[in-house]
């Protein structure tokens, strides 16, 4: 008796919260999602693939919560990167040169990231940014809509190669463009503004404010391990700013449930500059 | 059976927490060692992004009642938690646990806001600390 009314009670509970979830967001379960037996979305079926056969990464996806003591990454996969420290697996911390040791000095307070300031983030920013982001593979392009501070990004798949450094004006999401090694897809950006233009929040890489400048090359490898999860290896090449280039891992979930991005409009009712005393 | 409930419930606030996001820089704005728990009647309900924020008009230490503001998660986080807009309306007397701006403003950033008039207590998550520096 005892058990059935745990049972009963905790049904009760699961339910009340699904129902407090999910309600008050208008679900609409994509077509095409394997289920398991019981009825749930199967996170580990088979990545999904376009007509062409390579993997779809199409879907909406949410970081994973995941965070690994420094040095315990398992040998031979980069360390855990976390939003507000990318470094944060590294024991030894990042390679800095000293223009990086002064920016992150400067940047102690946290006032000028651009997270808080509702300007665009940097590239690892909204990759573990705590809002989702849905990524629309297309044939010739790939298009990653971050629902957090306006971003939205073009990854060019049809065989452009990446422009050289300084050509196109600098932007705040770089130029990308994108090709498939086997089930890999690698995207290499440049020409992104940086710390060295001076501008609050131009050249962060996470909270803490480990910087990036105008001399970043990004490589990112995004591999859909399966239905439900992405991995994506973030290489920062950034000779003004690094020692040597390193890699960092960012991991993400496949929101499953029919939920959608909701609309984020930051400066709707923006308070950090009066809260941290530089607007009256 | 009570310890049952209470892990449920614990799993349950957890798996709330784990959705409600956080957007700004905790520390720039917040000292993380100024507590603060205030009960009082909801004067406005803003919902916002990047934040939400509540109202309230709640006493003080020396029984003086004051405007209070504080900061939630992002409207669109909330949501991911089982807010709505219409989950707090003027009037309502709430319980809010936080922590005290830095500027020594009557604002705060909170964390748990309970309802008087059920007792429910929502996770007001306004900030991502698992993963902040």
């Amino acid at each position: 008796m005892k058990g059935l009314f745990t049972v009963v009670v905790s049904a009760a509970i699961v339910a009340a919260l699904s129902v407090s979830v999910s309600a008050q967001w208008p679900s609409y379960p994509r077509p095409g999602i394997p289920k398991g037996a019981d009825g749930k979305p199967n996170l580990r079926a088979p990545a999904p693939r376009t007509p062409d056969g390579k993997p779809d990464l199409s879907g909406i996806w949410m970081r994973t919560n995941r965070t690994e003591a420094p040095g315990t990454a398992p040998a031979g996969q980069p360390p855990l990167a976390t939003f507000g420290d990318i470094g944060y697996g590294f024991k030894e911390g990042l390679p800095y040169r000293p223009l990086a040791v002064d920016l992150v000095k400067t940047r102690a307070g946290a006032l000028d990231n651009p997270d808080a300031l509702c300007l665009p983030q940097g590239p690892l920013e909204y990759h573990l940014d705590p809002q989702p982001r849905e990524i629309i593979q297309l044939p010739q392009k790939i298009v990653i809509v971050y629902e957090s501070n306006y971003g939205i990004r073009t990854i060019y798949t049809d065989g452009r190669r990446l422009p050289p450094q300084g050509e196109p004006q600098p932007y705040w999401h770089g130029y990308s463009v994108g090709r498939w090694e086997g089930d890999t897809l690698v995207v290499q950006s440049n020409n992104f503004r940086g710390a060295l233009t001076g501008l609050p929040g131009d050249g962060w890489l996470d909270g803490k404010g480990d910087p990036f400048t105008d001399a970043l090359t990004l490589t990112e490898r995004f591999r859909r391990v399966n239905f439900g999860n992405l991995q994506i290896d973030v290489t920062i090449d950034d000779p003004k700013a690094y020692t040597r280039p390193f890699t960092v891992r960012v991991e993400q979930e496949i929101v499953a449930d029919g939920s959608e991005m909701i609309e984020f409009i930051c400066h709707e009712n923006q308070k950090f500059l009066k809260l941290t005393g530089r607007e009256p | 059976m009570k310890l049952t409930l209470a892990v449920l419930v614990a799993a349950g606030l957890l798996l709330l927490a784990g959705s409600a996001t956080a957007h700004h820089s905790f520390s720039a704005e917040f000292d993380a060692t100024k507590p603060v728990k205030l009960t009082g009647s909801v004067t406005k309900f803003e919902w916002t992004n990047p934040h939400a924020w509540i109202y309230i008009d709640a006493k003080d230490e020396s029984g003086n009642v004051a405007n209070w503001g504080f900061e939630l998660a992002a409207a669109s986080g909330l949501m991911r938690s089982g807010w709505t807009r219409l989950t707090l309306k003027a009037g309502d007397v709430v319980t809010i646990e936080g922590t005290r701006a830095k500027n020594g403003s009557n604002n705060a950033n909170a964390q748990t806001v309970t309802l008087a008039s059920t007792g429910k207590k929502l996770f007001a998550g306004a900030n991502d600390q698992a993963q902040q520096p």
